[in-house]
């Protein structure tokens, strides 16, 4: 119990200088995306980023962040490449809780992760990883999805309503 | 007035920071790094902080982006086994740009890896999506399909189940708890061999779950309900005539087989069950896109090709 609450208190106190040093930071969640000029898919790629990567998120506007890389980059990114897990009073009375969703970004690696596929694998010759190293080698190009929205007189590209 | 405990005011500094905070999501992580770099907590204490976060993840919504891809692969990989890839670059390339697309406008537009769509080469009328976005369409299906706005429809309703992360949560809650007991267990390095152990039978388990789920019994209900009304509001956003899926579900209505059901049929609740529900999601929207003879050209010669 003493040890619970001394924990409790160093979150809060973690907490605490987090903001004073990092106010406003946000992180990516998924191993890569763009900063681009305009919140939508098809505006220019403005800086290219890595999961784990810290942005200053400066407002929020129909699914999009605008936000600001630490090398200087300006523009927007979608809300769905970023950690928005959050902290809140009612989450801070229930420290333990708000600790759960916190650390996830910067310790993914130690869950379900290519170590444990690789020891499945090892278990399951018949699970086709090699096909579905294929299917991830499909990856659609920018330029044809602009192409094909813009012949098939589709959407603007905004993005989540 | 006056009557406030000073001894408060660092607690009620603190509540208002955490409240500044709002926007920080892995804060404790880099917070706690940062002390541990400036020497200001120890080693053994971030450790500790750090294993704590791990050992309260519960649900399906506290699996990360990067563990849902990998359980993605494995569920993926497994549907690889029981099917063939349909060999048709042309269609493969159409369907990754429309269903990439399509995507963008729903509201979970990135995922870890992003998005892949693959047809399968089989008679069996079917549609599945694995966690984390591997989109599989039947050939069979396929060439039910009369337009581009049917197979949108159908695309469509597929990232409504990857949005929504229907899929990890078919995964049974107890093997969850047990996979971040043993994830907690471990606050830094590579997990050791009996760790290992635990957490990929654990895998095995969480992935048979969804397996089962997608391919053998389908979802219950009310998730193909609500990646119905995902189907309608994103195609329609795309740009899409939503009655794609109601000349889906018609179709398929009609061509119900005698027999025992499969594929599709096994695993989605009847066609007629949700043509009703898809009528009035459409009829609620303001003024819907119409088809297009230009998309319905270009379907036909994307698919000409098939048997």
């Amino acid at each position: 119990m003493n040890k619970r609450m001394r924990l409790g208190a160093l979150v809060l106190a973690v907490a605490a200088v987090f903001v004073l040093l990092y106010a406003e930071t946000v992180v990516v969640k998924v191993k890569t995306t763009a900063v681009r000029k305009e919140p939508k898919f098809t505006s220019a790629v403005v800086a290219n980023l890595q999961a784990g990567a810290a942005l200053e998120k400066t407002a929020a506007k129909d699914g999009w962040f605008q936000v600001k890389t630490k090398a200087g980059a300006a523009g927007w990114v979608h809300s769905s490449a970023i950690d928005t897990k959050k902290f809140t009073l009612t989450a801070m009375d229930k420290t333990m809780k708000t600790e759960a969703t916190a650390g996830e970004v910067a310790l993914a690696s130690k869950g379900f992760n290519k170590q444990v596929e690789d020891a499945y694998k090892a278990r399951n010759a018949a699970a086709d990883f090699a096909a579905v190293d294929r299917m991830e080698a499909l990856k659609a190009l920018a330029a044809d999805i602009e192409a094909f929205l813009k012949r098939g007189r589709l959407g603007e590209l905004g993005g989540a309503r | 007035m006056n009557a406030r405990p000073p001894r408060a005011l660092p607690a009620l500094f603190f509540v208002l920071a955490a409240a500044l905070a709002l926007s920080s999501c892995s804060a404790v992580q880099t917070g706690a790094d940062v002390l541990a770099a400036q020497g200001k907590i120890s080693e053994a204490d971030r450790d500790s902080l750090v294993r704590t976060t791990q050992a309260l993840r519960s649900s399906f919504d506290d699996i990360t982006e990067e563990e849902e891809y990998y359980i993605g692969r494995a569920v993926a990989a497994n549907i690889l086994s029981r099917y063939k890839p349909y060999d048709n670059a042309a269609l493969t390339r159409y369907l990754n740009v429309m269903g990439t697309a399509i995507a963008y406008a729903s509201d979970r537009p990135e995922t870890y890896a992003g998005y892949r769509f693959l047809a399968l080469d089989t008679d069996e009328v079917n549609a599945m999506a694995a966690p984390g976005g591997f989109v599989f369409v039947t050939t069979g299906l396929v060439k039910l399909c009369r337009d581009e706005e049917t197979l949108a429809a159908i695309l469509a309703h597929e990232i409504g189940h990857v949005a929504a992360r229907h899929g990890l949560q078919s995964i049974r809650k107890s093997r969850l708890v047990d996979a971040f007991k043993v994830i907690g267990s471990e606050a830094a390095g590579r997990l050791d061999s009996a760790e290992l152990t635990k957490l990929t039978t654990l895998f095995e388990g969480a992935l048979g779950d969804v397996v089962a789920t997608i391919v053998e019994r389908g979802y219950d209900r009310k998730f193909e309900y609500e990646a119905d009304a995902l189907a309608v509001a994103i195609s329609s956003s795309t740009g899409y005539s939503p009655a794609g899926l109601t000349d889906f579900l018609a179709a398929m209505d009609q061509t119900k087989p005698a027999g025992p059901a499969t594929g599709w049929f096994k695993t989605h609740p009847s066609a007629a069950d949700r043509l009703a529900r898809a009528r009035a999601a459409i009829d609620a929207l303001a003024s819907p896109p119409a088809k297009l003879d230009v998309r319905t050209a270009r379907f036909a010669e994307a698919v000409k090709g098939m048997k």
